[in-house]
């Protein structure tokens, strides 16, 4: 690999970033796109931009490989101020695959990867061969086609190759996946990791923040034109982070020793009302999300502790009423439960297995039902039923459903708490019945 | 593995095959087709001269006296030679308006520079200047006011906007035409000339033409040392100034070489239509779009088929004439037509 003859010789060698940016400022015209941003990258920096559209993540790539200029402060390339660069001299220490790449014209793709070495000049020493750079990415095959044939995955690993023609030592990458397949976007990356270890120093512009999670060593969030955040992504990407970037309510997981984010739409306004789930051994964390999703308030319990379900309502920062692992339900947890029952609009009832150890969350559904609390359950409950309990339910008013889908359509169906009819019921004319009255499924 | 990297060559044409081992067979091949040329136009005419006699004649160089000398020298030579160079010029100006205007419908003209010159043109008429260097000198005068006025239209904070200078282009072309209208209209006598001068000729250009049209060389030969630039605009000004390319710079001196081939093309030939627009795309079709190929095969294309094209004017009704412009149209129109059905496309 050739990009590693430019690559000084030691890391931290002389401690000079490689790029730094100090207080920037940039606008088009007089509308304002970045804000006083400044951070520096270091050789073998391997960093990802992520931040919402229009946040000035492409215009902020502009300006490191000086094709924007600051309307104020600097923007420094190896020391040197960007302005200062002829074009040429710029394209051998920064390449940059660009967001957007279109040729019209029927050029053979050996053709266009070696436009890349133009920064090198004529002297065909030193400007790498075409064929072997691609042979590199895994793409040998496609020297001899046109470009204007390949899709937009090839298309993708070409301009790569063609910016590494440049053999600068940093690549600029704007949403170099948005247009890859999951097996091409991660090949992209672990390809990226790789001329990384190379000393290549690498800035990507990426949307998918679990990819950012993983892949990168650093993360700059980009927020209204603003550094919203930088440093090591599990730093950087905490949920609060991301709600107050994006907008939207973020969950970390932790699955196979890795850590995910999941999103949620955040909820304009009120809440819909207050469901409480009687669940367990993972009958109730798809319900648990759709409900918050939905914007429901929602409660659990009693779940023992690293209960799939519990850990998930755990994610999902619900209020619940927990036991310890492997423990029957005990008086505190059981009084916690009721408590927590009898403060929701409805108790959901999903199609966990009832033995002893957790019979008496059948008990306190009977007590909620008792005082006037809805309890909907999946049918499935009476099926693993080992402690034959759930008959009482049924005979305490409780009303059935076959299946999760079914409940929570039902759920979704109506509003609860002071909240008016929702559209099942309007549908239907004035049938609607009071608050506890019949759901919009047939039970 | 390998048949996959040969289907994207496996129906191209031959020419195409041979710019892939290198340019230089197919510049050899259109070179040799336009001395073919050449050497039909010297000899075809209402009096034919046999291919040992026109050798007799190229080594006897111009002699008084012989009228066969006279004919070769004096008549057909200057005007093979200014109708070649003047089909180049048109060619390379086509090849480089269409890549920097990133438009396959750009000819030489949509610059405005054809209608200033032939507005100047046209106020020489009027003014009576005709027989003198005094038109071409204001057709070129013309030309490059026009390029200038464009020009500035064009320019924003020390850039050249693509687009803008495209459509300043066309409206000053749309003005200037009008200017000439009504130039028409008030010199009523001289209207035939107009008309005449506007339609483009080689009739009756001597060695003073082929010494304008040969400052058209140099700027012929420019672009040539800029193919890698080319080659990198073709994917757009943002793409070649992130690989390093100066944009601006190669923009402003293909601009001006454009115009000023334009300019002098018109200023000796009057206005010739298609070879500018049609000679690109087709060359493009036979070679790539690699400027290395296509610029100097266009340029001789170009030169061949205006070469043809007035040996057809001045033959297929002899002793009358029919307008240049009207043949490039007529053979090149279905030649165009052909190879886009057969190639798979323009661009």
């Amino acid at each position: 690999m050739t990009v590693d003859d430019k690559r000084p010789t030691a890391a931290g060698q002389s401690g000079e970033p490689l790029v730094a940016l100090r207080g920037v400022d940039f606008a088009y015209d007089e509308r304002p796109v970045l804000r006083r941003i400044g951070f520096e990258l270091r050789p073998g920096d391997f960093t990802g931009i992520v931040g919402p559209n229009g946040s000035g993540k492409s215009t902020l790539v502009d300006l490191v490989d000086g094709i924007l200029q600051p309307t104020s402060g600097e923007v420094l390339v190896r020391g040197r101020r960007t302005d200062r660069y002829r074009r040429r001299d710029m394209a051998r220490e920064v390449a940059l695959v660009p967001q957007h790449f279109d040729l019209d014209f029927d050029l053979a793709v050996r053709e266009v990867v070696e436009m890349g070495s133009y920064c090198r000049g004529k002297d065909a020493a030193s400007c790498g061969d075409p064929e072997q750079m691609l042979a590199r990415l895994g793409i040998a095959d496609l020297a001899g086609r046109r470009f204007s044939e390949l899709s937009g995955g090839e298309k993708q690993l070409v301009v790569l190759a063609q910016a590494l023609m440049q053999q600068a030592p940093l690549l600029l990458l704007d949403e170099p996946a948005s247009a890859l397949d999951v097996s091409h976007q991660l090949r992209l990356f672990d390809l990226l990791k790789e001329l990384n270890a190379d000393g290549l120093t690498v800035l990507c512009i990426l949307h998918d923040l679990n990819l950012a999670l993983h892949y990168f060593d650093k993360l700059l969030v980009l927020s209204d034109g603003e550094v919203a955040a930088f440093g090591p992504p599990d730093d950087v990407l905490r949920p609060e982070v991301v709600e107050a970037v994006y907008g939207v309510r973020a969950y970390l997981h932790r699955h196979a020793g890795r850590t995910y984010l999941t999103f949620s739409p955040r909820l304009r306004g009120e809440r819909r009302g207050r469901v409480h789930l009687v669940c367990g051994g993972g009958t109730g964390a798809g319900m648990m999300r759709e409900l918050v999703d939905a914007g429901y308030e929602v409660t659990a319990g009693v779940l023992n502790a690293l209960d799939t379900d519990e850990e998930t309502g755990d994610e999902l920062g619900l209020r619940m009423a927990v036991e310890a692992p492997f423990t029957p339900i005990g008086d505190a947890a059981h009084a916690e439960n009721l408590e927590l029952m009898h403060a929701a609009d409805l108790v959901v009832v999903s199609a966990v297995p009832v033995s002893h150890g957790n019979a008496r969350n059948i008990d306190a559904a009977r007590d909620a039902l008792r005082s006037g609390i809805p309890v909907w359950a999946d049918e499935g409950v009476c099926v693993n039923d080992f402690a034959g309990v759930t008959g009482a339910l049924a005979e305490d008013g409780a009303r059935f459903f076959a299946g999760e889908e079914e409940l929570l359509a039902a759920v979704r169906g109506r509003s609860f708490g002071d909240g008016r009819a929702s559209a099942p019921g309007a549908a239907a004319g004035q049938a609607t019945g009071p608050k506890d009255g019949p759901p919009g499924a047939a039970g | 593995m390998s048949d996959l990297a040969d289907t994207g060559t496996g129906r191209a044409a031959p020419l195409r095959r041979a710019a892939r081992a290198g340019v230089w067979p197919g510049i050899l091949l259109v070179a040799a087709v336009l001395v073919g040329c050449v050497m039909l136009a010297l000899a075809l005419g209402p009096a034919s001269l046999s291919p040992g006699r026109i050798w007799d004649l190229l080594l006897a160089g111009p002699v008084g006296g012989d009228l066969d000398n006279a004919i070769f020298w004096q008549i057909r030579m200057p005007r093979v030679l200014v109708a070649a160079l003047v089909g180049a010029a048109l060619a390379v100006a086509g090849v480089i308006l269409q890549d920097l205007f990133l438009n396959p419908l750009t000819d030489p003209y949509v610059t405005g520079v054809s209608s200033g010159a032939a507005l100047g043109a046209t106020i020489g008429i009027a003014m009576h200047l005709s027989n003198l260097p005094w038109m071409t000198v204001l057709a070129i005068v013309g030309g490059l006011g026009t390029l200038a006025l464009v020009w500035l239209a064009a320019r924003r904070r020390g850039r050249i906007d693509i687009f803008v200078l495209l459509l300043a282009g066309v409206t000053i072309s749309y003005l200037a035409s009008a200017v000439v209208t009504v130039l028409m209209i008030k010199a009523n006598e001289d209207m035939h000339a107009i008309v005449f001068w506007l339609m483009g000729s080689f009739s009756g250009r001597g060695w003073s033409d082929v010494e304008i049209a040969l400052v058209t060389v140099p700027f012929m030969a420019a672009p040539l040392f800029f193919t890698r630039e080319m080659d990198i605009l073709l994917q757009g000004e943002k793409r070649a100034l992130e690989l390093g390319v100066e944009v601006e710079r190669t923009k402003r001196m293909l601009l001006v070489t454009a115009g000023v081939l334009t300019a002098l093309a018109v200023s000796v030939s009057g206005i010739i239509g298609f070879v500018g627009l049609v000679v690109p795309h087709i060359v493009r079709l036979l070679v790539g779009p690699g400027h290395r190929a296509l610029l100097p095969v266009s340029l001789l294309a170009g030169a061949s088929m205006m070469v043809v094209a007035d040996l057809l004017s001045r033959t297929i009704v002899s002793p009358n004439e029919i307008p240049v412009g009207v043949v490039t149209t007529f053979v090149g129109a279905p030649l165009f037509v052909y190879l886009l059905r057969r190639g798979r496309r323009v661009r």
